[in-house]
């Protein structure tokens, strides 16, 4: 009890005088996450719309592939990406291994079945009669895609935010690919793991902490979007 | 304008065939198309905008042929210039009433409307009376301001035809009586041919100039009512007459 105590005492003394190490995980890690979700977005919510909207010649492969991906074992991910990154693999020339570059990857590749598959959830939601509206009034089939995105996109909000949900609390995936080289591959998740095993625990509590602090800010915002997706506005229905 | 239809269509729901064989033509500005629930009403309405293609058969509206399966014409909906009210209006639940209403006008970045295509903007709200709702969401309309809305929005463009499905299924009884007042005011001002779908024989009265009845996916008869020269609202022997178009 003792021990624990302490170690929240030296993690909260670690938040407050602002410890340099400390920022640099943080930093390192929204940067990995962030940019593994943006791409994830990128390439997710055109394939969800698609499956949602075009005739896919094996729409009912392609959705249940993407809802196995969900359940992707991060550590299975890693290891898969491992064996095209090292050295002997197929990809092994690019000299990935280890770097945030991977880590990169290997989020995007977990949060990707994600993004896609809630996106495809949400605008197959949108009423059907809204795109032949659309088109009655004269929309291009871009246009016409537009339109039911735009009904959608709270609830794509959601689905991104529940992808960043997974990418910030993963750590068997980037432990793999990255390394967890100090100072360079090491976040926030793979820092708890080592500093636990290591039985230092200031930084590991530290880190938790914020750690949770973030988690519970993307579930608000999470709420929010849901929310508005449900009532539409903003402003009126906060009120 | 004259309005040629002749159209045969097949669906399928798991055994079950619904066929679909309707031929009707009016040089009237004002038909309703009459009959109970699933009988293939819709599905007309929806092959003339171009949102159902037919198996075979061809459609004209005034001088343009829409579709023609002989010739291999097939006009794309978006371009078929015609307004369409649906059941239950359809808005855009996430625009606002002015989005909602401007969808269909040239846009430029989202929202910014070119100045001659925002005096259009101003001057539909105007008419429709939704200037003072310009803002408000679909959501928070009463059912006559949502029909408002969609009919501002499909006549906007300027269509050459107008079709409405059962606009007045979900008002009440007066309202319904102040809309269709209103509907014949509308066909006036912007000189369009209407086709309406109801099963309400009042509609039919107090609106068709030619009736077509359908019956199990076919059309059982046309029927253009008596000539009338006094105003629609005294019209009540023609809602007996109506009536007797159900029997």
């Amino acid at each position: 009890m003792q021990s624990i105590l302490e170690g929240f005492a030296a993690a909260f003394r670690l938040i407050v005088t602002g410890n340099p190490e400390l920022w640099r995980i943080i930093l390192l890690s929204l940067e990995v996450s962030g940019t593994a979700l943006i791409l994830a977005t990128v390439l997710g919510l055109p394939v969800g719309a698609c499956l949602a909207m075009r005739r896919v010649p094996v729409k009912g492969l392609v959705i249940s592939l993407l809802n196995t991906g969900m359940g992707l074992p991060p550590v299975a991910a890693g290891l898969f990406l491992y064996l095209f990154l090292s050295r002997s693999g197929p990809l092994g020339f690019m000299g990935l291994l280890y770097t945030p570059t991977a880590m990169i990857i290997v989020q995007c590749i977990l949060a990707f079945p994600i993004v896609a598959s809630l996106s495809h959830a949400a605008i197959a939601n949108v009423d059907p009669v809204i795109r032949q509206a659309a088109v009655t009034l004269g929309a291009t089939p871009i246009q016409e895609s537009l339109a039911v995105v735009k009904e959608a996109r709270y609830s794509i909000m959601a689905g991104v935010m529940a992808g960043l949900g997974r990418v910030m609390a993963e750590v068997g995936a980037i432990i793999i690919v990255g390394g967890n080289i100090a100072g360079y591959t090491r976040v926030m998740t793979t820092t708890i793991a080592l500093e636990t095993d290591k039985g230092n625990f200031e930084l590991a509590i530290a880190l938790g902490i914020i750690l949770l602090t973030i988690s519970f800010s993307i579930t608000v915002a999470l709420r929010f979007f849901q929310r508005l997706g449900r009532t539409g506005t903003s402003a009126a229905s906060w009120a | 304008m004259k309005i040629m239809v002749d159209i045969k269509k097949r669906l399928w729901s798991g055994r079950r065939v619904f066929r679909l064989e309707v031929a009707f033509a009016s040089d009237k500005d004002f038909v309703v198309l009459f009959g109970p629930s699933g009988v293939g009403k819709s599905l007309t309405l929806q092959t003339i905008a171009g949102l159902t293609t037919p198996d075979e058969g061809r459609i004209v509206v005034g001088e343009r042929t829409l579709f023609d399966s002989s010739r291999k014409i097939r006009v794309p909906a978006r371009h078929r210039n015609v307004g369409y009210v649906f059941q239950d209006y359809a808005l855009f639940p996430h625009l606002t009433v002015a989005q909602n209403v401007s969808f269909g006008l040239k846009q430029g970045w989202p929202w910014y409307l070119p100045r001659g295509e925002r005096l259009r903007l101003d001057e539909a709200l105007e008419i429709f009376e939704l200037t003072p709702l310009k803002y408000s969401l679909p959501r928070d309309l009463s059912g006559g301001q949502r029909q408002r809305v969609a009919l501002a929005r499909a006549l906007i463009r300027r269509p050459s035809l107008l079709l409405l499905d059962e606009p007045f299924s979900s008002l009440d009884a007066l309202l319904r009586v102040k809309m269709r007042q209103e509907l014949l005011k509308l066909k006036e001002r912007f000189t369009i041919p209407v086709i309406l779908i109801t099963h309400d024989p009042q509609d039919v009265a107090a609106l068709a100039e030619t009736v077509v009845v359908y019956e199990h996916g076919r059309v059982s008869k046309i029927i253009s009512p008596p000539k009338h020269d006094y105003p629609v609202r005294e019209r009540p022997s023609l809602s007996s007459w109506a009536a007797n178009l159900c029997a």
